[in-house]
């Protein structure tokens, strides 16, 4: 029993010194870690997600041959008129290109959509995310947005191989610009998550809402994106403001609650926004002797 | 089998666990709670494992849980680890099922804890340590690993000692 309170003495000092040594080690060593501990989950990950997509399969495939001709039916009708909408939308893209070059105007950022199922949500107090299956190998960088249709989701925090870690609206670490409906002079607001809920349904925070910004009367404001910090495309929706806009404590400035575009805890699948070209942010973190001068657009 | 890879085999069999926990955290997805089970997770391999090797066990799964949550790196490992060395230098304190619980229940109440604080020094500006708010939240998460410690050590031990005796480790009496 001596021998073994000595050994646990000597498995102290040792821890202490690993400790120590783990506080100075340079942080690629720590990503690295996370990055193996991570990676060893994603078989399973992969396989919770598969599982759910079979039941899904298997219910769909309990439907009776009536409910599934109804469902095409409605769907043909909502093709038609989707199809109708994409001619309107193809002769205002074409008039939008040929005005931003008379006006000699910055091109927006062109994103290509990767469509991912979700593996895994994971809420606590300090964060709210999803996990998705798609990751570095299909193309998807740190910081793209996510959204599901034109409703924000959140932003891809970590990505790993095959997996991504995304940031959902309402989670403490995401920060936005958005305009608010109703605000016919433009002003930019703020967007950002929420720390220490549980039990209760999550909840973002819009702030410096101008003191004589008032939503439009009988409807509830919509928060909706910028495009102004070259993350998220312009006219997304995050959200809305449900409870209206209070002043705050110094009577300065007005905030509310923004209550997610998408009830982010049932989403199963979503669409990842990745730039075509690598963003300002992404280009200022490249190391100079890696950057390419051709990538500025 | 070498004896030697006990722990990994023994982390082969416990992560379906981890991973159930985590699966029934997502199906709370809306209450904004954290189910944990890491910490109960400890307690039937450190009565029969020889230190380094509970060392190792506990690292990884600390790690397990730490890799996929913004929490501090090493916050909840190094607990682990300082928690698998003083039980396995007190293995009279798990020597039956009822002190087998206790160690459970305060094993995984510290650790939930520890990862608790850890990723809430991030957001100290938004929730202050020492508001009602804070206090309430992480008594929610306590209780909560409370329970889950209770209600799976015996179906988690049981598959554990079935790993460890399938892997040839010896009983707990021969290893004190």
């Amino acid at each position: 029993m001596d021998n073994n309170r000595q050994g646990a003495k000597a498995s102290y000092v040792a821890l202490v010194f690993f400790i120590g040594l783990w506080m100075l080690l340079p942080s690629v060593v720590r990503r690295f870690n996370r990055e193996a501990f991570a990676e060893f989950q994603a078989p399973a990950l992969h396989l919770v997600g598969k599982g759910r997509d079979l039941a899904r399969y298997w219910e769909l495939k309990s439907r009776t041959p009536e409910e599934l001709a109804a469902a095409s039916r409605d769907l043909a009708r909502i093709n038609a008129a989707l199809e109708l909408k994409i001619h309107a939308l193809d002769d205002a893209r074409k008039e939008n290109i040929r005005l931003r070059e008379m006006l000699r105007y910055p091109a927006n950022t062109e994103f290509l959509t990767v469509v991912a199922r979700v593996s895994v949500r994971e809420t606590s107090s300090w964060w709210q995310r999803i996990v998705i299956r798609k990751g570095r190998s299909d193309g998807i960088r740190p910081g793209c947005p996510v959204v599901f249709g034109d409703r924000v989701i959140g932003r891809v925090s970590t990505v790993h191989l095959t997996t991504s870690e995304v940031e959902l609206v309402t989670s403490p670490g995401f920060r936005c610009t958005a305009f608010l409906e109703g605000d016919e002079q433009f002003h930019v607001v703020h967007v950002s998550g929420r720390a220490g809920l549980s039990l209760s349904a999550p909840r973002a925070m819009v702030s410096i809402i101008p003191l004589d910004y008032h939503p439009p009367a009988g409807q509830i404001a919509k928060v909706m994106t910028t495009g102004l910090g070259g993350v998220f495309p312009s006219g997304l929706t995050l959200g809305t403001l449900e409870d209206g806009a209070q002043p705050t404590a110094e009577k300065h400035m007005q905030e509310g609650v923004l209550t997610p575009a998408k009830e982010l805890n049932f989403i199963q699948e979503v669409s990842v926004l990745v730039p075509k070209y690598p963003t300002a942010g992404e280009i200022l973190l490249t190391p100079a002797d890696n950057a390419k001068p051709d990538e500025f657009r | 089998m070498s004896l030697s890879w006990a722990w990994l085999i023994l982390l082969l069999a416990t992560y379906p666990w981890l991973l159930g926990v985590d699966l029934l955290s997502d199906s709370f997805a809306t209450s904004g709670v954290t189910l944990f089970i890491s910490g109960a997770a400890l307690i039937a391999p450190c009565r029969r494992l020889r230190r380094w090797q509970a060392v190792l066990f506990a690292a990884c799964v600390g790690f397990l849980f730490e890799a996929l949550r913004p929490i501090p790196d090493g916050a909840l490992a190094l607990l682990l680890v300082l928690v698998a060395i003083y039980l396995t230098s007190h293995r009279d304190l798990l020597r039956d099922t009822p002190k087998m619980f206790l160690a459970a229940i305060a094993v995984n109440m510290l650790a939930c804890t520890a990862w608790f604080f850890a990723a809430a020094l991030a957001h100290t500006k938004q929730v202050p340590l020492l508001s009602l708010h804070f206090l309430g939240q992480w008594l929610l998460h306590v209780l909560l690993a409370i329970i889950l410690a209770t209600l799976l050590l015996a179906p988690l031990a049981l598959v554990q000692n079935f790993a460890m005796d399938k892997a040839g480790l010896p009983q707990p009496d021969e290893a004190a």
